[in-house]
């Protein structure tokens, strides 16, 4: 037989083409995608780490539950680099995937502020975790927060220190990055509310190697009690110790970084008898308590909010698609802003139409070393 | 005045710090004519390798200590023949680049090894401190400050009375008049690496259990600690001492009686005044003769 040119051609064309046409049709048809933007390598690929690892755990209970419409729900994981450029890369590659359905975010503000343009354009639904109270107010429909934001930890720092443990005079102690600024000016706008302005508001730079001046001001401003925004554990570490040294024994109720693994590590006794707000408290329902156990079962770690905020954008954003009974992502959103009284690790999920899930924080104590539960305080306005 | 003599402790202990860190970039400054930007680094390491010992391996801390210090010593070599020896004889433009690549491939082989977060090196006292008056004496800054104190005399008693500090000096002073006299002008280099290196380890040794150990400790630390030589006197060894206590001083008084926000605005801002008004420094005399 004689082949001609032509046929030579198409036989070769097909026989490239066919493997990836018979392959993306069948990867088409079998699963339910979602894109994860997350650090795999820079400066938070540790707390990548827990964020793919609460991801997974809620795929796989996902997908034993019998998937998200009537297929098994696949995870599509890009690296975020820790950096602003690097989310925008992560999430331009996932984007330009048409079969994924809906994404995760990062946990921090400053890179949701930078792919929010992105996330407009494409017109999807994105859960994210960074808890500047601006992001769901900037119009982005597409932007949904599966933790509490700032605005809420600053009150409920305030009422617990006011309501709870009887204080009245406060110092105010933040950085002066975006974070500690915002957070110290939500938790002293709360305390003046409550009809006790602060007798100390004390900025601090990131990275300061001696908190004396700061511990000596607090000792001189004659606060009963202490409220803190840190962004970063070492700088913890070093003024919790120092507080102690030079005598300063009031009530100090601090913003969650008080609460982080690493900070217990580094200031041990020193943060002993505090209290922090906490998104994440293993005590706080039934669904924090079984999230809890199914984490330390299956990566023998203490689980935290780097991780039971990944969770829950899963289990919310599957069953959102399972209840809109469609990929349409207009369904989708409208699905999940519907979504009301949901058990989540992180407590419990009611959409406003703002994109915001969660409206309080929990409140625990260092007990020796031991994060406790002691309350929870929901806002409902 | 309680208050001030608590600031001024605490000053001077975080102080001493710059002026270790300092002595370090001086007496390589000194024997090659470049300022190298990996000093701040050679703490960080030296951090970390207590970490691997003290900690990770739970060796007695003396032991750890000599085994850091001694990496410390071999980290120098290296960085003197892979980084130094091999553009000794160009400009010092290449050099000082070298350096600033060398610092940032030893903080992100640290990271790759050690990961992000933070460790805690316990100090040399099981006690943290003891109040004496009105002030805290914290133990780890008392060791500090004696240490710094122990180094300026042995760093005079060397450089002054022993033949090998001699040599050291003719070599930073005149290299080819130093070959001349039958110096071995590229041993006294690989000392002066050495010698830098561990000092530099010493101050990271000794300041972790304050600052913690962390990627970023060394380049915080080695940024006062240059800007502590500028206004002690580029050269001058002296001049790194009193640099650091100043600089320490200066921004922790700053930080209590103006602005806790603008505490290393008052360190840069001296540092501008004394470039704009004595650019030679406190001490500058010997390095306007040798330019």
């Amino acid at each position: 037989m004689k082949l001609t040119r032509r046929e030579f051609t198409a036989g070769l064309v097909s026989g490239i083409a066919a493997p990836y046409i018979i392959g993306s049709a069948r990867a088409e048809g079998a699963t339910t995608k979602i894109g994860m933007c997350t650090p795999v390598t820079g400066p938070a690929a540790e707390a990548g780490k827990y964020a793919t690892g609460g991801a997974k755990l809620a795929l796989e209970a996902v997908n034993k539950a019998g998937g998200v419409l009537g297929k098994p729900l696949e995870l599509v994981i890009e690296d975020d680099q820790t950096t602003n450029p690097g989310i925008v890369l992560a999430f331009s590659k996932l984007a330009a995937q048409s079969d994924l359905v809906g994404f995760l975010g990062s946990i921090r503000s400053t890179q949701v502020h930078a792919m929010a343009p992105d996330v407009l354009k494409l017109g999807k639904p994105v859960m994210f975790g960074g808890t500047d109270p601006n992001l769901t107010k900037m119009g982005n429909p597409w932007l949904f927060r599966c933790r509490p934001n700032d605005s809420f930890s600053g009150r409920v720092i305030a009422d617990y220190g006011v309501n709870t443990l009887g204080k009245k005079k406060w110092a105010v102690l933040h950085s002066t990055d975006a974070f500690g600024t915002a957070g110290g000016k939500a938790l002293s706008e709360a305390i003046e509310k409550l009809g006790s302005p602060s007798v100390l508001d004390q900025g601090y730079t990131n990275q300061s190697q001696d908190f004396t001046p700061v511990v000596l001001a607090i000792k001189q401003s004659g606060a009963d009690i202490l409220g803190s925004y840190f962004t970063f554990e070492n700088d913890i570490g070093i003024f919790a110790r120092q507080l102690r040294q030079l005598g300063v024994t009031i009530p100090w109720v601090g913003s969650p970084s008080i609460v982080n693994v690493t900070a217990l590590k580094l200031a041990g006794p020193a943060l002993y008898g505090t209290y922090g707000v906490a998104d994440y408290a293993e005590e706080s329902s039934p669904a924090s308590k079984a999230y809890g156990t199914a984490y330390r079962e299956a990566y023998k770690v203490a689980p935290d909010n780097q991780s039971s905020w990944t969770f829950d954008a899963v289990t919310v954003l599957a069953a959102a698609i399972n209840k809109a009974g469609s990929t349409d992502p207009q369904k989708i959103r409208e699905a999940i802003i519907a979504t009301k009284k949901f058990p989540g690790a992180e407590g419990e999920y009611n959409f406003d139409d703002k994109g915001d899930g969660l409206h309080g924080y929990n409140i625990v104590k260092n007990e020796k070393g031991n994060i406790v539960f002691d309350k929870h305080i929901e806002f409902t306005d | 005045m309680d208050l001030a003599l608590q600031l001024l402790f605490t000053g001077v202990g975080i102080g001493a710090v710059y002026s270790l860190v300092a002595l370090g970039f001086v007496l390589i400054f000194r024997a090659t004519n470049v300022v190298n930007f990996a000093q701040g680094e050679f703490s960080m390491v030296a951090a970390y390798l207590m970490v691997v010992f003290a900690v990770d391996l739970g060796w007695p801390y003396w032991l750890s200590f000599l085994l850091a210090l001694a990496g410390m010593a071999l980290l120098g070599v290296i960085f003197n023949l892979g980084v130094y020896y091999p553009l000794r004889h160009r400009s010092f433009l290449p050099v000082i680049i070298a350096t600033i690549g060398a610092s940032i491939l030893m903080a992100n082989s640290v990271l790759a090894i050690y990961g992000p977060q933070p460790q805690v090196l316990p100090g040399w006292f099981d006690t943290p401190g003891f109040q004496l008056g009105p002030v805290y004496l914290d133990s780890q800054y008392l060791l500090i400050i004696a240490v710094t104190i122990v180094m300026v005399i042995f760093n005079f008693w060397f450089f002054e009375r022993t033949m090998l500090g001699k040599k050291l000096q003719a070599t930073s002073q005149d290299k080819e008049m130093a070959s001349l006299l039958g110096i071995s002008v590229s041993t006294m280099i690989m000392i002066t690496f050495i010698y830098s290196a561990v000092l530099g380890g010493l101050a990271g040794i000794l300041v972790a259990p304050v600052l913690f150990v962390s990627i970023q400790m060394g380049s915080t630390i080695a940024l006062k600690a240059f800007a502590a030589t500028i206004i002690g006197g580029f050269g001058d060894v002296t001049g790194a001492i009193i640099g650091g206590l100043s600089l320490g001083i200066i921004e922790t008084f700053g930080a209590a009686y103006v602005s806790v926000p603008y505490k290393d605005g008052f360190a840069f801002l001296v540092l501008v005044l004394f470039l704009v008004f004595r650019p030679q420094g406190i001490f500058g005399e010997r390095v306007a003769e040798k330019a």
